[in-house]
C-alpha cells in the first residue's frame, strides 16, 4: 500500500452528498469522512440510505450533488471498475460470490486488478502468465491461511454454507489489497461463533495488513464493540457521528432506533 | 484402482496448476495425442475423414468457441451459423485474392476477421442479457447470410451464387478440392483442434478466463472487483467468433468444398452447436469434444445399425434418428443437467474413493 496518507488522516471523504432516484431521496446532503486506519461503522435503520452510501463510493451509483475525495484526490465520475483500481474493495448484503468457481479461483478473481499479462502470454500459458500466476497464487494462499479456509481450497463456492461463503466473499475483496474495504453486513444471519469469528478476522484485517475498514453492521454489539468510530444514518440524513459512546448516548440517535412518542 | 488422485501430491503451485493434475489423465491424454498423429493418418479412408473424423474435428472446435462464450462467459448466442459463415467466406475471399497465400495464414486471418465480426455484433451484450441477447445474436445470424446471398463480391460474382473451394496445398500436399487425401485433411484440422483447445484451456485457466466467468457468475461483483464488462465480453466474443470462424473456415476449405450459405450456415448451424455444448457441458474444454462427438456420432452410429446391420429403409431411419436423438437428448439432460462432462466428473469422485466409500 503506498498511499501517502499516513495513519490518522483522512483517506475518504463525502460531502454534502444528495442522491435520488426520482422522487425518493436516498440521500441528503451527508458528509463524513474515514480516517485512515480505522473501522468505521455507518448503522442506521432499515432504508436509511446504508447500502446506497456504499454504493455512491463504489461508483454504482452517481449521486446529483456532492463530492468524493479518495487519497486525498477529488474523484469526478467512475464506473466501479475504476474505482476498484484506486482501491477500494468491498463485500455485499446478499452474498455476490462467483457460484461456479473454486474457493480459490474466487481469490484469484480478486487480485484482478493487480494481474497484467495479455492475451497472447495467456494463450502461451508457460512464461510471464504463469509466473505472474504463481506470484498471485502465493499471496492468495496466504489469505486462504489467513481466514483458515484451506480445506475449502478447490471447492466450488456454490456448495459452501453460508458463513463460509461470507468467508470467501471477505477473502476475494482482502485479495485486492485495497486501501479501502467496504463490508455490506458482513454478519448478517450468522450465528453467535459465526460472528465472533467473524469480528476476530474484521479486527485483524484491520491490524496486521493496515486496511481501512468502513462496515454496515445491524448488531449493535458488535459495532459498539470493534468499530472507532460510527455514523448514524436515517431517512437518508445524518442524524450523529461520532465514537461508540458518544453515539449511543446521542437523543436523536435513540429515538430513531427505539422510535419515539409523538404525545409528550 | 488404477485411476486415482490420492497419494498423487502437488509440492509447488506449478504442479497444482497443470492442466491435468492426476497423472494418469495426463498420460491417458498424451497416448491419445500420439496416436491420433501418428497411428490415425496411416489408417484413415475416405468413410472415416468425410463421415467421421473431420466433421467432429470441425464442430468441436464450433463447440469450443460457443463454449467459451455461453460457457464461460454467460453470453448466449445463436449466430453460431453466421460466424461460420463469415469464416468460410474469408477463407475464400482470401484465398482468391491471394492464391499463393499460406494455407495456415489463410485458415487464421479468416477467424481474425470473425473475430472483428464478432465483436461488432458483441455491442449489445453489454445492455441486453440473457434470452434477449439469444434474440440479438440470431439478428446476426439472419443478416450474415443475407449479406453472403445478396453481395455478388463475395462469391466472386460466379453465376450459382455458391462459393467453391479451389485446391490448395500445404507442403506441396493438397489439403481442399476434389484430390486431396484423407488422412492430409485429418491432419490439417487436427492441428488446429489440438493447439486452439491448449490455447483455451490455458486462457479459460487464466486471468481472462475468471474475469469471463466473474462475469457469467455475478456480472455486478465482478465490476466491483475491477473486472470492466464491456471489455470481458467483446473479449470473449472476439475469441469465441475467432474460434468459430476458424472451425467455418475449415467445415468451407476442407470438408465441404462447396457451400451456399442459406443451407451450409443456417441457423440449424447455431442450434446444432448450442446443443453441443449443452450436451457436452457449458464451461468445459473437455465438454465441447464430448458433445460435438456425441451430435455428430449418434446419427452416423444410428444409421450404420439400422440400415447396415439390420436392413431397414433409409428414409424410415432417418426419421427414426431425429427421435432417438431427440430422446437421447432428454435423456442425458434429466440424468445431468451440466452435461456429458459433469458426467465424468461425478464418476471421478466416486472412483477417487473406489473400491472403500468411506
Amino acid at each position: 500500500m503506498n498511499s501517502q496518507i499516513a495513519p490518522g488522516e483522512t483517506l475518504l471523504e463525502v460531502k454534502n452528498i444528495s442522491l435520488s432516484f426520482g422522487g425518493v431521496k436516498a440521500l441528503q446532503d451527508i458528509s463524513f469522512d474515514i480516517l485512515k486506519g480505522e473501522v468505521r461503522a455507518i448503522i442506521g435503520p432499515n432504508g436509511a440510505g446504508k447500502s446506497s452510501m456504499l454504493n455512491v463510493i463504489n461508483g454504482f451509483y452517481h449521486p446529483q450533488q456532492g463530492e468524493v475525495w479518495f487519497d486525498g484526490k477529488l474523484r469526478t465520475q467512475m464506473k466501479p471498475h475504476e474505482v476498484a483500481k484506486l482501491g477500494i474493495a468491498r463485500t455485499f448484503q446478499n452474498i455476490a460470490l462467483f457460484k461456479g468457481m473454486s474457493t480459490l479461483d474466487n481469490l484469484m478473481t480478486g487480485r484482478m486488478i493487480k494481474m497484467k499479462t495479455n492475451l497472447f502470454w495467456q494463450a502461451l500459458w508457460k512464461g510471464p502468465a504463469e509466473k505472474e500466476e504463481q506470484e498471485h497464487r502465493e499471496r492468495v494462499e496466504h489469505i486462504i491461511e489467513f481466514l483458515k479456509i484451506q480445506s475449502i481450497r478447490k471447492t466450488p463456492v456454490g456448495r459452501l454454507p453460508y458463513g463460509m461463503q461470507k468467508r470467501v466473499e471477505l477473502g476475494r475483496a482482502l485479495a485486492a489489497e485495497s486501501k479501502l474495504l467496504l463490508l455490506d453486513e458482513p454478519m448478517a444471519g450468522m450465528n453467535l461463533e459465526e460472528k465472533e469469528d467473524m469480528c476476530r478476522f474484521v479486527l485483524d484485517v484491520n491490524d496486521e495488513f493496515g486496511t481501512t475498514i468502513a462496515l454496515i453492521e445491524h448488531d449493535m454489539g458488535v459495532v459498539m464493540d470493534i468499530s472507532d468510530r460510527v455514523v448514524v444514518l436515517d431517512y437518508g440524513e445524518k442524524l450523529a457521528d461520532g465514537t461508540p459512546d458518544e453515539v449511543r448516548k446521542n437523543q436523536a440517535v435513540i429515538d430513531a432506533y427505539l422510535g419515539v412518542s409523538h404525545e409528550s | 484402482m488404477f485411476y486415482r488422485e490420492s497419494g498423487d501430491f502437488k509440492t509447488s503451485y506449478s504442479g497444482d496448476q497443470q492442466i491435468f493434475p492426476i497423472a494418469f489423465d495426463r498420460w491417458v491424454v498424451i497416448a491419445f495425442c500420439a496416436f491420433a498423429f501418428v497411428v490415425v493418418p496411416f489408417l484413415i479412408n475416405d468413410y472415416w475423414e468425410k463421415s467421421v473424423l473431420v466433421p467432429v474435428l470441425v464442430w468441436s472446435l464450433a463447440a469450443l468457441g460457443l463454449n467459451i462464450l455461453t460457457g464461460y462467459c454467460g453470453q448466449v448466442s445463436l449466430g453460431t451459423g453466421g460466424f461460420m459463415a463469415v469464416g468460410a467466406y474469408a477463407s475464400y475471399k482470401l484465398t482468391t485474392s491471394f492464391p499463393e497465400m499460406n494455407m495456415f495464414i489463410v485458415i487464421l486471418l479468416s477467424g481474425g476477421v470473425t473475430a472483428l465480426v464478432g465483436i461488432v455484433f458483441g455491442l449489445p451484450s453489454l445492455r441486453i442479457k440473457g434470452f434477449y441477447l439469444a434474440v440479438a445474436t440470431l439478428a446476426s445470424q439472419f443478416f450474415l447470410v443475407w449479406l453472403f446471398n445478396k453481395v455478388p463480391w463475395f462469391y466472386n460474382y460466379s453465376a450459382s451464387g455458391q462459393i467453391s473451394a479451389p485446391e490448395r496445398f500445404v507442403f506441396g500436399i493438397a489439403i481442399s478440392g476434389p484430390n486431396s487425401p484423407p488422412w492430409a485433411t485429418y491432419l490439417f484440422c487436427l492441428t488446429f483442434v489440438v493447439v486452439f483447445a491448449l490455447i483455451a484451456k490455458n486462457l479459460t485457466r487464466g486471468r481472462l478466463g475468471r474475469s469471463w466467468m466473474a462475469i457469467r457468475d455475478m456480472d455486478i461483483a465482478a465490476e466491483i472487483i475491477g473486472v470492466p464488462p464491456l471489455k470481458t465480453k467483446l473479449s470473449a466474443f472476439a475469441v469465441s467468433s475467432f474460434y468459430i470462424g476458424i472451425s467455418g473456415a475449415l467445415f468451407f476449405m476442407v470438408y465441404l468444398g462447396a457451400a451456399e450459405p442459406t443451407e451450409a450456415f443456417g441457423i440449424e448451424k447455431s442450434f446444432l452447436v448450442l446443443f453441443m455444448i449443452i450436451i457436452g457441458g457449458l464451461g468445459s474444454i473437455f465438454g465441447s469434444f464430448i458433445g460435438a462427438a456425441f451430435m455428430i456420432l449418434m446419427p452416423v452410429l444410428f444409421k450404420n445399425i439400422m440400415v447396415g446391420g439390420l436392413g431397414w429403409p433409409t428414409d424410415l431411419v432417418a426419421h427414426l434418428i431425429f427421435m432417438l436423438i431427440g430422446g437421447l437428448i432428454m435423456f442425458f439432460l434429466i440424468v445431468e443437467p451440466h452435461g456429458l462432462a459433469q458426467l465424468w466428473r461425478v464418476t471421478k469422485e466416486k472412483l477417487r474413493l473406489w473400491p472403500f466409500p468411506h
